[in-house]
């Protein structure tokens, strides 16, 4: 089976790939102007930012930058379409002949080009009456397409192969995950010798059942003795098929001319200046080859967050990398989300010296993980219990001294004055916490009292 | 010649001149048609860049002059809105495209016409109507606001009843405007007095001549010779004769796509029927809407880009036009200009033009396309009068040299006197 993928992705730029409309519009048709709305007479400006980006895809995608590139007018008519045609790239692509390790091989890159994307139609309306509504805020939004040679050998590697580019495409260029929507895909996909091409796939679940099932729906017409003819077809994601999109009278023919409003680039030169950041994976695959880091390992963590990435680096750099791993992998990826907050040099010192404590057998692994869950609360070494229980501890302290605020008073004179709530606290818990842990809730809950001042 | 006018000139005199402007250059105040039936009714939201700069100046602008449709045309017949009439005689064309252009420019003093030429459309029109028209260097106005023909080879120029008046508004209009990237490229405009040597005049270009317009060219190149001490030499080149062609390809090719956004939606005019489908919709309101020759150059367009038409005729006219562009660079660097009659004949008559084919309407551009498919700047000023007809002079020099022009134009003026039909002769 061969699959290839045209990848569509929505640049985050500022404003738009040929005007300076705002590329988030607050509501239908309110990021427009004359020239994304094609008026007679307006031009286009590019956004360099939107050909930046697209340099530094098609550099991390080890393409070959063309030395000019230039813009050409693709025309067809259709009413999203404002000046029905399209700007786009034909002959000269900002990158080419590009390829994309993926499971253990490359995935060959055939094109990067830059183009504008055309508005968007909703039918509303009962069926039967429906009617077409048009939003232009996303006419004009700058997008990059990517192709991909048929190197794909099943859905799921298609849906995978998105998974990762996506990760590293987000990274690239700032996407947030909440943009992944704006990611189309067109899959060619021959399971014999016609290929089959499924227009405007939204989505990586959609793109394997999509898949799926026209992989499968070749494969019964092959069996049936039946001939699979080349032709177009959409996916419908509610019934999870593919059915032909309407065919056309006559072989399409967009009669490419060059874009006489816009000039030759000088892109390969420009490429000297753009600086290509190492991506997530490009970082897992590093480091698993550095120090001999386990894959799945490796791509959990750069996924979990970069700057636990970094402190599995400053680790790896002064201890085993099999046991930095681990703390990385353990208490530190659970606990990173607070620790990330108060992260300095001081914090990550002692993070590690702690670890190298457990090394030197200076204290317990437990002691160690205890120590971790403490820098996590900002706090001092305190255990480590799951955030429920630990909350309902200190509400239990709270209540109690709630019933006898004279402990308060008393305490300033006498700390033993605490051991009276001490005491209730572990008849009722019964065992349920450790009396270490118990002393320190209620002496730090009554100092924070008195430090606050909340008596009653 | 008006499309539309101004109904009352302010009677505060703060404007310092009044200019026209070219029915397919943008303007808030007046609707801008480019003389087609599809844009009937559109007031576009913003004026175009040379516009805005005159009025800025201290212009009034009076109205918007009559084009042949999208500037297809060479005798303004072909506007959606009447056809202008010569004003040395009614019964002749004001040629085109920019015909109500050139007619405003010859009936009022004083009186400054923006033109626009793609092929020839300032030059033509100038030569017929016997005023001077300049066709600057692509890319040194601004076509923002510019209803597109064809983009690479869409110029923005001034028509008047002398050079001198061109020289005093075209620095304003010209410059780089950063809402036309193509606009921005440009050296700083000169328009200092230079010294005029030497004039070449191409043995091509005098072939197809109507005997007495050769005549007319002819005893002006006499007069540049005996009396302003220019030497006259005869040069060769050949791609002259490609260029037509060329530009008929290139200008149709990026014309049909230019029109492709007229279709009934967003601005212009509305079909009747909007429950039909898209594809029908457009099409009733393009075949109800663009007049014949909008429509035969969108098929002429279309036909030269399509995928194995592409190859021998657009990607073909790309290259011929860098002949043409180095042919020119070749003689240029020897003379300071080029000189050939404009048109082959005089303004023809209405009942003429009705039995020409539109080939030999196409033919009777071969002299002012090849300037404009090479992007150079030209001028054409009035050399002679047959039948009490004017005929032109067009002059071709150096990319960004309008200065050597209009300093010629000038020199010429004060050998030459222009007639205009009402003054005393």
């Amino acid at each position: 089976m061969k699959i290839g993928l045209e990848v569509h992705l929505q640049l985050p730029t500022v404003s738009k790939l040929f005007c300076s409309c705002s590329t988030s519009g607050n509501g239908p048709n309110t990021s427009i102007c004359p020239t994304c709305l094609g008026f007679p007479g307006s031009r286009p400006k590019l956004n360099r930012r939107a050909l930046e980006m697209t340099i530094m895809i098609s550099r991390f995608l080890d393409c070959r930058i063309s030395e000019r590139s230039w813009f050409s007018r693709k025309t067809y008519f259709y009413p999203d379409l404002p000046k029905n045609f399209q700007i786009t790239q034909y002959e000269s692509p900002i990158g080419v002949e590009g390829g994309y390790s993926f499971n253990g091989k490359i995935v060959r890159i055939t094109r990067v080009h830059l183009e504008e994307d055309p508005g968007k139609i909703k039918r509303v309306g009962k069926s039967g009456e429906e009617v077409s509504l048009i939003d232009y805020n996303r006419s004009g939004i700058p997008l990059v397409e990517i192709v991909t040679a048929p190197d794909i050998t099943s859905p799921s590697e298609a849906r995978e192969f998105m998974a990762d580019l996506l990760i590293e495409l987000r990274h690239l260029v700032g996407l947030s995950e909440r943009d992944e929507q704006t990611v189309r895909v067109d899959a060619n996909i021959s399971v014999g010798e016609e290929r089959v091409e499924i227009k405007n796939i939204l989505g990586l679940k959609n793109l394997e059942r999509g898949l799926s099932f026209e992989a499968s729906r070749q494969n019964k017409m092959l069996k049936a003795g039946r001939r699979i003819v080349r032709e177009t077809r959409n996916f419908d994601e509610e019934r999870r098929v593919t059915t032909p999109a309407r065919s056309k009278e006559s072989e399409e023919d967009y009669g490419y001319i060059l874009e006489p409003d816009l000039g030759v680039y000088q892109v390969s030169s420009m490429a000297k200046t753009v600086q290509v950041p190492e991506t997530p994976l490009k970082r897992a695959e590093r480091l698993s080859a550095e120090y001999g880091i386990d894959r799945n390992s490796i791509r959990q963590i750069v996924l979990t967050s970069s700057t636990l990435t970094d402190f599995l680096e400053r680790l790896c750099s002064n201890m085993p990398p099999e046991i930095a791993v681990t703390w990385v992998l353990g208490p530190l990826s659970s606990n990173w989300k607070y620790l990330e907050r108060s992260l300095n040099e001081d914090l990550s010192n002692r993070i590690e010296n702690t670890i190298q404590m457990v090394i030197r057998g200076d204290i317990t692994d437990s002691e160690a993980r205890m120590r971790i869950g403490a820098f996590a609360r900002g706090g001092g070494a305190e255990t480590t219990q799951d955030s429920k229980e630990r909350s309902s501890l200190a509400e239990l302290v709270s209540e109690c001294i709630d019933q006898t605020p004279q402990v308060l008073f008393d305490f300033n004179s006498n700390k033993r004055a605490a051991n009276f709530i001490i005491g209730q606290i572990m008849r009722e818990t019964k065992g349920k916490y450790s009396s270490s842990e118990i002393v320190e809730t209620v002496n730090k809950e009554i100092e924070r009292r008195l430090k606050d001042r909340v008596i009653i | 010649m008006f499309s539309e006018l101004i109904d009352e000139v302010p009677s505060d005199s703060s404007f310092k001149f009044n200019f026209s402007a070219k029915d397919n250059l943008c303007t808030i105040d007046f609707q801008t048609r480019a003389g087609s039936r599809i844009l009937d009714g559109y007031r576009p939201p913003f004026d175009a860049t040379p516009v805005s700069r005159l009025r800025r100046a201290g212009g009034l602008l009076i109205g918007k002059t009559n084009m042949d449709e999208f500037g297809f045309g060479t005798f303004c017949t072909n506007s959606g809105y009447g056809v202008p009439r010569n004003p040395f005689d009614i019964e002749r064309s004001c040629g085109g495209s920019s015909g109500g252009a050139a007619a405003a420019a010859c009936l009022l003093e004083d009186h400054l016409s923006l033109g626009v030429s793609t092929g020839g459309s300032i030059s033509c029109p100038a030569s017929f109507c016997g005023v001077v028209g300049l066709t600057p260097t692509y890319g040194r106005v601004s076509r923002y606001g510019l209803v597109d023909y064809g983009n690479s080879l869409d110029k923005v120029g001034i028509l008047a009843r002398s050079s001198s008046m061109i020289k005093n508004h075209f620095p304003t209009i010209a410059g780089s405007d950063p809402m036309d990237p193509t606009s921005c490229a440009q050296p700083t405009l000169d328009l200092d007095d230079t010294q005029i040597d030497s004039i070449a005049v191409p043995r091509e270009a005098m072939e197809n001549i109507h005997p007495s317009v050769r005549d007319s060219f002819l005893r002006a190149l006499d007069i540049m010779r005996d009396q302003l001490s220019i030497d006259i030499h005869e040069v060769t080149i050949p791609s002259l004769r490609f260029a037509l062609p060329a530009y008929y390809v290139l200008a149709t090719s990026e014309a049909s796509t230019n029109l492709a956004r007229y279709c009934g939606m967003r601005f212009g005019v509305r079909g009747d029927d909007v429950t039909q489908h898209f594809n029908d919709y457009f099409s009733s309101v393009r075949s109800k809407n663009f007049g014949k020759e909008a429509k035969r150059r969108i098929l002429l367009g279309t036909y030269s880009r399509m995928v194995g038409f592409r190859n021998r005729y657009y990607l073909k006219a790309l290259s011929v036009r860098q002949t043409t562009i180095s042919d020119y660079a070749r003689v240029l660097k020897e003379h300071d200009v080029v000189a050939t009659p404009t048109m082959p004949f005089i303004a023809p008559r209405f009942s003429e033009i009705e039995r020409m084919k539109p080939i030999e309407m196409y033919r009777a551009d071969f002299l002012t396309v090849p300037p404009n498919l090479a992007g150079l700047p030209h001028i054409s000023v009035p050399c002679g009068y047959v039948d009490s007809m004017p005929t032109g002079m067009q002059l071709v020099s150096r990319h960004w040299s309008e200065g050597t022009l209009l300093n010629i134009a000038n020199l010429w003026e004060g050998v030459f006197q222009y007639r205009f039909p009402g003054a005393q002769q």
